[in-house]
């Protein structure tokens, strides 16, 4: 049961949601996305939903482990500890993907769009004061 | 005791086809002014009223508190007046015969028959009410009725025994053929021929049919089946009404032209087709199955969301949504949602309620370490430097700081005993 749980809930996180065709005061289609883009991004999202919940308790724990002064043997356990969490919990594994494409390299920070969706978005106007550089 | 006349009111669509028989109860009647009474103070009087649709509001409706002669007149009238009113000579010939045999028969009934308070057989077959629609219908109606009438009264008084052996003298001919049969079936059978149209054929067949039923089912009491292949070859086959224009449902018609052509069908078609079969849930219950308790299915619902259950939540969940009209609406949804900041920004969304607390419980957090950590120790060096740094956060709220905290104390009280063993004691 308890996998089964699990497949629905991944077949919810990509479940479709058909929506209407929104559109813009221009009559234009805009882009209506009811699915994460694949499965990389998912398993991103997974991860930093992990990492926001045992974030409390890695800073804790490495607290204790980052410092001079408690005695060696109560870091090494707190380090066992910390091994002990699971493995998406870190926020390390955490990749600053492309939101719409989920590209994994060339991505702003900013905007969180990859380098291309935003040349795009930006050629066609659709980002608020970003202009071509001349100088 | 009374008996009032019953009247059925034909509906009937072909006159041809559907003879509507009405019968007079009889009336019983405490005081008789006839000469002719010698057995008892009550008699009975039958007689039965054939007549027309049109005929039903002619008919007077009350002959109960008539005297036989009376009713004997009214009777003869009514049916002088049905007669007069039906088509056809010869069957009014056929039917003043009847009439006369059956006005003749109640006469003599009344000599003879002594009645307590019982019906009689004859009563109870005039009684009846009878829709004729085809003929072999009526015979098999009239078949269960004088089984069931036979099977009743069998064991009667002996005035009924007289009633019947009068019968069985008026009757010889038709009884010479069946002695095998109950001398009871004899007389019903004669009796529930009388009220048909053709009188002696119809008797004469009744008759065959309780042979052909007996002989049946004394060769099933014997277990002999072998002979059913010669009791089915004395059987008439029957025929479905409505087979002259037997023409296939989907037969091909042809036009001038030779191009063929089908009718043209839709659902009504199959509506019809499946009310055409009289019935299709039969009367009786064959009880192969036992009705299933819907307690199982229930438990089992409740347990694990099927795929169904997901699917019916997403459409409910979309029919629901009105979706955003314009660029506004979404924003606005965004918000609601929390995908999108609110505008103006507001840093401290979400904590408006630390807005309230006073400043002095952010940053004096040290009587939260006077129970629970020792005084002196790297434990405690370690703590102040945890609430030194948590002073300084202007992010948490006090409730979170309180947490971190208490967390680090549960935290040293389990490993206590590492601690010892480090030389690092708490009080």
């Amino acid at each position: 049961m308890a996998a089964n749980r699990i497949a629905c809930m991944g077949l919810n996180a990509l479940i479709y949601a058909p929506k209407q065709a929104l559109r813009n005061c221009w009559g234009a289609v805009a882009q209506a996305r009811s699915y994460y883009v694949d499965w990389r991004m998912l398993r991103d999202v997974k991860r930093r939903q992990m990492a926001f919940e045992y974030a409390d308790e890695r800073l804790r724990i490495n607290a204790l482990r980052k410092n001079t002064i408690l005695p060696k043997e109560l870091q090494e356990i707190a380090d066992k500890e910390i091994a002990a969490l699971p493995r998406d919990s870190c926020p390390v594994r955490i990749r600053n993907r492309c939101v719409l494409t989920s590209r994994p390299r060339g991505v702003k920070r900013r905007w969180r769009l990859s380098r291309i969706v935003f040349r795009h978005l930006a050629d066609h106007n659709q980002m608020s004061g970003i202009l071509r550089a001349r100088w | 005791m009374h008996r009032l006349l019953s009247r059925t009111v034909s509906a009937a669509r072909t006159r041809s086809l559907c003879v509507y028989e009405c019968c007079v109860l009889p009336a019983k009647i405490d005081n008789v002014s006839r000469p002719f009474t010698g057995v008892g103070a009550n008699t009975i009087c039958t007689c039965t009223v054939r007549r027309c649709e049109k005929k039903d509001d002619a008919i007077p409706s009350n002959q109960g508190e008539a005297t036989n002669l009376d009713t004997e007149t009214k009777t003869t009238q009514l049916q002088e007046e049905s007669l007069e009113a039906n088509d056809g000579g010869s069957t009014q010939q056929q039917r003043n015969v009847k009439a006369e045999q059956v006005l003749s028969k109640p006469s003599q009934v009344k000599t003879d028959g002594a009645k307590s308070g019982k019906k009689s057989l004859l009563d109870l077959l005039g009684a009846m009410k009878v829709e004729v629609t085809s003929k072999r219908k009526l015979k098999n109606l009239k078949m269960k009725q004088s089984f069931e009438s036979a099977v009743q009264y069998k064991s009667k008084s002996a005035a009924m025994e007289s009633t019947i052996s009068m019968f069985q003298k008026a009757n010889v001919q038709a009884s010479a053929q069946s002695e095998v049969l109950d001398p009871d079936l004899v007389a019903a059978a004669s009796a529930a021929a009388s009220t048909l149209l053709n009188r002696s054929r119809a008797e004469s067949e009744l008759l065959k049919q309780l042979r052909q039923r007996k002989a049946l089912t004394e060769a099933q009491k014997k277990g002999d089946i072998n002979n059913l292949g010669v009791l089915i070859a004395d059987m008439k086959v029957g025929k479905t009404p409505g087979r002259q224009n037997a023409w296939p449902a989907d037969q091909i018609r042809f036009d001038d032209d030779g191009q063929g052509y089908t009718r043209d069908r839709g659902i009504t078609s199959e509506l019809a087709n499946v009310r055409k079969r009289r019935n299709i849930f039969p009367t009786k219950r064959l009880n192969i199955f036992s009705p299933t308790t819907d307690e199982q299915r229930g438990d089992s619902a409740l347990a694990k969301p099927t795929l169904w259950d997901l699917d019916f939540a997403n459409e409910l969940s979309l029919t629901t949504n009105q979706m955003p009209r314009n660029g506004f609406e979404e924003m606005i949804q965004w918000t609601k949602e929390g995908k999108l900041w609110h505008y103006p920004i507001n840093n401290e969304i979400g904590l408006e309620d630390e807005a309230s607390v006073p400043f002095n419980e952010h940053i004096f957090l040290e009587k939260h370490l006077e129970e629970g950590f020792p005084r002196q120790g790297p434990v405690r060096h370690f703590m102040e430097l945890v609430v030194a740094g948590l002073s300084r956060n202007p992010y948490l709220t006090v409730q979170q700081k309180k947490e971190h905290i208490s967390w680090f104390r549960d935290y040293f009280h389990q490993r206590e005993a590492v601690l010892n063993e480090a030389d690092v004691y708490l009080n």
